[in-house]
């Protein structure tokens, strides 16, 4: 019989990824600090994280800040026979780690991999057509993730390229957060298609500076996630810069939004690492100038249009 | 068959064969394995070519690839072996399926045996008695008696060994060590053979590029001492696979083993940061393949670098690598290593040198990247120890899986690097030569790489200002060494900055062939940017941590630190 699989996190992903992986008639653990039953068949709910150590795979579904938390109580448990695969957004410090580089250092787990794309509870939920990718270096993680998951609704691709994968998930937060502020700005679309291109083509020559492929960020997890985000599935990242472009407040943005806000809180640390190391990033330091208060955006717009030209 | 070996390696005659003792390193029964070996080599590349389609296209690119390289080849019997070679490729088609085994068998085996290395315990015996005394005397040949007596103990105060050594022997008896150093010289072999013996450490078996085996002398040296032989010249699959399947088997069989794997030399003087692994990576496979097997036996990686003061090879190594950068390099046939005069120069530079050469081993790792605690245990970040099987499991069970364990390797390999960085010594020619250069790059802004090095002769640095340059360089090393994020030789350590400067410019002086800097008119004059961007690039992630706080300093220390190719 195959070991169940475990989901740590009860928000909205964890539960849609338990119910998703219930589907393809898996037992599923469901980890939650405060847990709340959940009618599914084969879905179980614990607070006790020991009890996740008789899976073999791991959905980590917690939000970024939360990660190094959890990671460390888990690494109590888990060893190598176990396998991470995580689903959060983020960079962490200012040498711009991973969440998997985070895993990695906090746990023995060495089988890591990250699901990304545009996957959105409420369809992955509701058993709609859905696709996204797993990044691993190991084949057998990417078979564990499609036989917890893939079916006739879930078309699950792969690609080694994990660090691609993450950092093309977590640095289209800053595009999507500057074509909120964008939309906000009454900006055309041929603008927003411009700002969405250049942007992500921003974000892979980070990406490229932190060892991932540039190819990635055209993929599920890099052009598929901004063109859900633009469309409407509820990024905050989207929310929030809509919010500051109409003027409201930091504080006032991110109260709106309710949800963290990832694109934020990474933009300074991307404009600092990419300084350090020379890489060209003027739509996250346009970012970062923006949501620190220090320019107004018609002259950050300026700015941004009035650099010399360059081959694309 | 095709014979591979141009000339037969030397032996000793067997007329008094040595019985190793019970107490003996594992290494000395190698002999007695030797063809056991070889045969367990060629079965499983047979195995793995089991599908008759497989085996086809083995056999063809075998064929395709030793033609190209015949063709292009003018040795003696080389038109035999091409014919050789192109009557397979004719035969192949008509092949039966016994027929295509038959002469994949008979090929991995000649590879195998080309590959296989020796291990003659009276050679060894010799030359752990002989090498100290030939190598001092070659540092002064004015006394030589006196060297060939009293030559160990100056060795020992010219190659120094840090490092976890006592934990490393303890492991060497519960598993097999793989030895991972950094690769700068040709002298590397021969040095760290040395800290081995010195520290009761077990020989080690190691791979040494074919052409180091052109030397008679140097070849039955390394042929007798374990050395197995790899031919960079031939470009076929089954070449790699002959030699990952022998690394495999010798690790599986406990055979404690030396890799460099950076590959080759670095050519820029830097820290290998990008590895990948290569036949190293063998260890993991070998481990998952014992736990398959049931053997209960441990693999251990330890990391090591292998800091000079003075590299011999250095002026070749950094003209190949400004002449080559971004291109595919080429194998040095005739280096400063082949020169006899060189070493003699060399070595007489190191006279007097306290540590001129420190090896520095690090923590050991399983081949999962865990550390081990003293008893070879795999720990956990929280501390907890953790059975490193479970990494070789699927499903509850071991399995041999090339592509997991390609995975394991490659962040191996990524470990094995940052470990490097945190175990490499600063000598004190790398620190003169990075502030030198850091002087270079900020007085030529917005020049690239290329238009610096042309600069020779003409950036002179007030002695007085580059003293106290550097020692406050030093100051700020010494910081990160407290930190734990770096180390420093005795001499960085404890000589005045002005006597570390003298040091620098005495040890390269009269070595090499191009002076590297000189002193005139109160300044010390750079002449030659290449050797400087040689040493300093040793250090170059440093960069940024060892500059001051004033603006140009700190720019030129990025530059520096971003120089990405320089890898």
């Amino acid at each position: 019989m195959s070991p169940p699989v475990a989901v740590i996190g009860a928000g909205g992903f964890g539960r849609a990824l338990a119910k998703c992986s219930a589907r393809v008639g898996r037992r599923v653990i469901l980890y939650s600090r405060s847990p709340k039953p959940m009618d599914v068949q084969g879905v179980r709910v614990t607070s006790e994280l020991a009890e996740l150590a008789q899976a073999e795979l791991v959905f980590l579904a917690v939000p970024s800040p939360h990660v190094a938390g959890v990671a460390e109580q888990l690494g109590h448990h888990l060893d190598g026979r176990h396998l991470i695969v995580h689903v959060s957004r983020g960079l962490v410090g200012h040498e711009l780690h991973t969440v998997s580089e985070t895993v990695r250092a906090l746990t023995p787990v060495r089988r890591l991999g990250a699901l990304a794309g545009p996957l959105v509870a409420e369809t992955l939920a509701r058993g709609e057509p859905a696709g996204g990718v797993i990044g691993t270096l190991f084949p057998e993680v990417a078979d564990a993730v499609c036989e917890a998951l893939a079916g006739p609704t879930l078309r699950i691709y792969r690609t080694s390229d994990l660090a691609g994968v993450e950092l093309a998930n977590a640095l289209g937060g800053i595009v999507a957060l500057a074509l909120g502020y964008a939309q906000a700005m009454k900006l055309g679309p041929g603008t927003l298609a411009v700002l969405a291109t250049r942007g992500l083509s921003e974000a892979a020559r980070v990406g490229q500076g932190r060892g991932a492929e540039a190819r990635t960020f055209a993929g599920l997890a890099g052009a598929g996630d901004l063109i859900a985000a633009v469309a409407g599935d509820g990024r905050p990242e989207v929310a929030f810069g809509r919010a500051v472009g109409e003027g409201a407040s930091l504080a006032d943005a991110a109260k709106a939004v309710g949800a963290h806000v990832e694109g934020a809180k990474i933009a300074p640390l991307v404009s600092q690492w990419a300084q350090r190391k020379q890489v060209d990033v003027p739509l996250t330091d346009a970012v970062t100038k923006l949501i620190t208060g220090g320019a107004a955006p018609r002259e950050v717009l300026r700015e941004l249009m009035e650099r010399p030209g360059r081959a694309e | 068959m095709v014979k591979f070996l141009p000339t037969k390696p030397l032996r000793l005659p067997r007329l008094r064969t040595y019985v190793p003792r019970p107490e003996d390193p594992k290494i000395f029964w190698f002999n007695s394995e030797r063809d056991d070996i070889v045969q367990e080599v060629v079965r499983r590349i047979v195995e793995r070519y089991e599908d008759e389609e497989a085996a086809e296209l083995i056999l063809s690119d075998c064929a395709y690839h030793e033609i190209r390289r015949y063709e292009e080849s003018k040795t003696e019997g080389a038109a035999r072996k091409l014919e050789h070679w192109r009557s397979l490729i004719r035969r192949l088609g008509r092949m039966s399926y016994e027929g295509k085994h038959e002469a994949l068998r008979g090929i991995a085996e000649d590879m195998a045996k080309d590959v296989a290395g020796n291990f003659d315990p009276r050679v060894y015996k010799f030359a752990v008695r002989a090498v100290p005394g030939l190598l001092t005397a070659a540092m002064n040949p004015s006394n030589i008696m006196r060297n060939l007596v009293d030559s160990g103990s100056r060795l020992d105060d010219l190659i120094a060994g840090e490092g976890p050594i006592d934990k490393i022997r303890h492991l060497s008896r519960r598993g097999t060590i793989v030895l991972v150093p950094t690769h700068s010289s040709n002298l590397d072999s021969l040095a760290i053979a040395w800290v081995l013996f010195r520290e009761g450490l077990s020989p080690v078996v190691y791979g040494a590029g074919k052409n180091l085996f052109s030397n008679p002398i140097i070849s039955f040296f390394m042929h007798n001492l374990g050395a197995y032989r790899v031919d960079r010249r031939i470009r076929a699959a089954l070449y790699k696979e002959v030699l990952k399947a022998y690394s495999c088997v010798v690790i599986e069989r406990g055979y404690h083993s030396l890799f460099f794997p950076g590959g080759t030399r670095s050519r820029s003087g830097a820290v290998e940061l990008r590895l990948k692994l290569g036949l190293a990576g063998s260890g993991v496979e070998a481990f998952a393949r014992n736990q398959v097997r049931g053997v209960e036996r441990r693999v251990y990686f330890v990391p090591a670098t292998i800091n000079y003061a003075l590299v011999l090879e250095a002026e070749t190594l950094i003209d190949d690598f400004l002449k080559e950068e971004g291109k595919a390099r080429y194998i040095i046939e005739d280096d400063e290593f082949s020169r006899l005069e060189r070493w003699i120069s060399f070595f007489q530079k190191f006279r007097g040198l306290d540590s001129a050469c420190i090896i520095r081993f690090g923590e050991p790792l399983d081949p999962y990247c865990n550390p081990v605690d003293d008893d070879g245990e795999s720990l956990a970040p929280d501390g907890r120890v953790i059975d490193p099987r479970g990494y070789a499991s699927r499903r509850g069970s071991p399995v041999v899986d090339g592509s997991r364990d390609a995975a394991y390797t490659r962040d191996l390999g990524n470990a094995i690097a940052d470990r490097y960085l945190a175990e490499t010594v600063v000598m004190h020619t790398q620190l003169v030569a990075h502030v030198l250069f850091r002087r270079l790059v900020r007085v030529t802004p917005g020049l690239d790489l290329f238009g610096r090095l042309r600069h020779r002769g003409d950036v002179a640095v007030p002695r007085d200002e580059l003293v106290a340059d550097l020692a406050e360089t030093r100051d700020r090393l010494l910081r990160l060494c407290d930190e734990g994020r770096a180390h420093a030789s005795p001499a960085v350590r404890d000589m005045s900055a002005d006597a570390l400067l003298d040091r620098a410019l005495q040890v390269w002086d009269g070595y090499h062939s191009r002076p590297v800097a000189r002193v005139g008119g109160g300044a010390v004059i750079i002449e030659d940017p290449n050797l400087l961007l040689f040493y300093s690039n040793r250090i170059r992630t440093l960069a940024v941590d060892l500059a001051s706080d004033d603006p140009a300093e700190r720019a030129a220390a990025t530059e520096i630190a971003v120089m990405e190719k320089h890898r």
